[in-house]
């Protein structure tokens, strides 16, 4: 006698697997559940915002060395944006976009920065939020991620050490340079020999009249200016004087740049660890850290 | 009778100077000696320095007016004229010279009752007692097995109800407060020739051709490093307040028992109330005029003590509340409190949070109030230190 069972066909959740997902930023393909893009690990939560809002957002990058001040930077630009109620504002997509702001805020309250960005792709912050001015009804949809310094050398010294970085960068529509100014102050060449390359990278990545780098808008900021009054009342003469041949390949080869000097920390302190001196901020009153942000937003809408 | 009082309000300015640097005994007198030459030889180099520099229009004294109008000079004082001095130095809010036991038993019962009406109006009376200090993420109720804080004693001392504003200062640049050695401690002599505005004149970083802008009067003066606001205290027969003393005046405890007292995290109670003060994101982004944002006041009316500018102390950092053992200075700092226009964060503008800055900064965002201990003046017709006697064993 034959018995009659049920059995669940499970073949329809075979076909979803069959559909890749675009990632956004490489475009490459992934399945469907995929929380990081297999190929250059960006959240795939940016293709599927991209596919229901049907908007295509444009991507910033914040480049800069290790130590610079990007992960500080960017997370105090995003809280700030989410908190003022007048001027430039930002709606945070996803939860995602918010780690970065909620780890480097937490940092700084007690009396911390944070801890290093990872070299590792896959553990990198990302950003995606919708930035509005007060009073207009046009917003821009922007993605930033929160790349590690160490990598980004890396890559520049030696490319494809790291194949998120070309294809992530090449998409962007416009960058955030960031010089720790207090090294320049003290004739730390490196730094200047850093964002040098850095820059000689960008243009070397514009392979069509899209990706040209010389025509991307490009803000320059002087980080930890508020420990060097000069650069903060005069960031393009500070670089001028302290960084002239920074400052000579920007007028050749950018058509869009210009240079800010921001701070974070009033005044900082230093803290033993196991590892060594650790810097600590005595209290935190961020200065200019919207306006190269706000420079930019206009340039990319324009 | 007129050099007698004279000579005893330099008297008590010397004194005051020299206290406050510290120095005792015979080392005190040559001190003075090398120091009077060595000022006298510092006036007529910043005096030619300072007249090369003046554009001719600001050469002229001008006429004294009550307060000094901005850009304005005061003529100097008559010094036969007691009356005028006085008169001069209670326009210049420098009071708390008059009300020094040596001075104040020489004034008339109408100056008397001037100079304390001015104390009264711009200073406010903290009475003495204990302050306990603890880390700025503590619980106020601490567990029952943890033990207190140390309870720190604070006499009894008056507190400038506002910031020292620009107009306040001017009368201080105006005065030759630059120029005058006495109120500057020996060591910074060299760095005081520094001390300039924007256009090389003596004074805040941020003024110009010895002027602050226009509309500015009553914003607390910005740009002074601390020595500089301890001479202007010195100046003015003051001095800046401990850390103490500020964390008592702002956080005003009350005694809950022998070894424990209740203390607020702002001076209006446990809450933050960004209506109630000028910090990040609650005021233009700027400081404003000193005497705005009164419900901020503490319980004796001392205003804006939570925002608008930090304000310097007479300690060093981490004197009384260690930063912890782990923490290092690249150079000795000045303690800082009560946060300014640009304070991120609500935990760093609470009563107990403590910053610091290098003696030698003159940022946009630093500035001070001075206090003086009640001991140090004479009160004769009424002492206010008698009304706040706590009671036996309450601190």
């Amino acid at each position: 006698m034959t018995k009659k069972t049920f059995l669940e066909l499970d073949s329809y959740r075979l076909a979803q697997y069959a559909v890749q997902i675009h990632c956004y930023v490489c475009g490459g393909g992934n399945t469907f559940d995929a929380e990081l893009c297999r190929h250059c690990y960006a959240p795939m939560a940016l293709a599927h915002q991209a596919e229901t809002q049907k908007v295509q957002p444009l991507m910033v990058a914040v480049l800069g060395p290790s130590g610079a001040g990007k992960t500080v930077y960017l997370g105090m630009l995003m809280d700030m944006l989410s908190r003022q109620s007048d001027g430039l504002q930002v709606l945070a997509r996803g939860a995602f976009s918010v780690n970065l702001q909620q780890s480097t805020v937490g940092s700084l309250s007690r009396g911390e920065f944070p801890e290093k960005t990872p070299n590792e792709p896959e553990r990198w912050n990302w950003v995606h939020a919708q930035v509005r001015r007060q009073g207009q009804r046009r917003a821009l949809e922007l993605i930033v991620p929160d790349m590690a310094g160490e990598a980004l050398l890396e890559e520049v010294n030696h490319p494809n050490s790291y194949e998120a970085i070309p294809s992530l960068v090449s998409k962007c529509g416009g960058a955030l340079v960031l010089i720790d100014a207090t090294r320049m102050h003290d004739s730390a060449v490196e730094q200047d020999y850093f964002t040098i390359k850095l820059l000689a990278y960008l243009i070397e990545l514009s392979k069509d009249a899209q990706n040209d780098w010389s025509s991307k808008p490009v803000a320059l900021i002087l980080t930890k200016a508020d420990e060097c009054e000069p650069c903060m009342s005069d960031p393009n003469g500070y670089v001028q004087s302290h960084a002239s041949g920074l400052w000579r390949l920007c007028k050749e080869r950018f058509k869009t740049f210009r240079f800010f000097a921001s701070g974070v920390a009033g005044a900082c302190a230093y803290r033993l660890t196991p590892h060594g001196k650790m810097r600590i901020p005595l209290r935190v009153e961020p200065r200019g850290i919207v306006e190269p942000f706000a420079w930019l937003v206009d340039q990319l809408k324009a | 009778m007129a050099g007698g009082i004279e000579d005893k309000i330099m008297w008590a300015t010397g004194a005051a100077s020299l206290a406050n640097v510290g120095l005792g005994g015979f080392h005190e007198s040559m001190l003075m000696a090398a120091a009077g030459a060595a000022g006298l030889a510092f006036v007529g180099y910043r005096t030619t320095r300072r007249h090369r520099l003046l554009p001719v229009e600001n050469r002229a004294a001008a006429p004294p007016e009550q307060p000094l109008a901005r850009g304005a000079r005061r003529a100097d004082p008559n010094s036969d004229d007691v009356e005028s001095l006085v008169d001069e130095m209670l326009a210049q809010q420098r009071f708390c010279l008059l009300l020094r036991r040596q001075i104040y038993e020489n004034l008339t019962q109408s100056q008397r009752t001037a100079a304390r009406q001015a104390l009264e109006a711009g200073m406010a009376l903290v009475p003495h007692g204990g302050v306990q200090f603890r880390h700025v993420e503590a619980d106020l109720d601490d567990g029952p097995n943890e033990a207190p804080p140390e309870i720190v004693p604070v006499d009894g001392f008056y507190l400038d109800r506002y910031q020292v504003s620009n107009r306040q200062y001017l009368e201080f640049v105006a005065a030759g407060g630059y120029e005058q050695m006495a109120i500057w401690e020996p060591t910074i002599w060299a760095a005081v020739l520094d001390f300039t505005d924007q256009t090389g004149h003596p004074g805040p970083r941020y003024w110009r051709n010895g002027q602050y802008a226009a509309g500015e009067d009553n914003l607390p003066v910005v740009g002074v490093c601390w020595h500089e606001a301890v001479a202007y205290a010195r100046w003015a027969g003051k001095r800046l307040p401990t850390t103490a003393e500020w964390v008592r005046a702002a956080s005003w405890p009350v005694p809950l028992s022998p070894t424990k007292l209740l203390q607020r995290r702002f001076p209006w109670g446990d809450g933050m109330d960004r209506q109630r003060c000028n910090v990040w994101g609650s005021g233009p982004g700027r400081p404003v005029d000193v005497g705005q944002y009164a419900t901020g006041a503490n319980v004796c009316g001392v205003q804006q003590l939570i925002g608008n500018v930090w304000e310097w102390t007479c300690d060093d950092f981490g004197a009384l509340v260690p930063p912890g053992e782990d923490v290092l200075l690249a150079a000795p700092m000045k303690s800082l409190h009560g946060g300014a226009f640009d304070t991120y964060f609500e935990n760093q503008t609470s009563t107990q949070f403590q910053s610091a800055d290098s003696p030698l900064a003159r940022k946009h965002n630093i500035g001070f109030r001075c206090a003086i201990s009640v001991c140090d003046l004479h009160l004769l017709d009424h002492d206010p230190a008698d009304d706040f006697t706590s009671p036996e064993g309450a601190l």
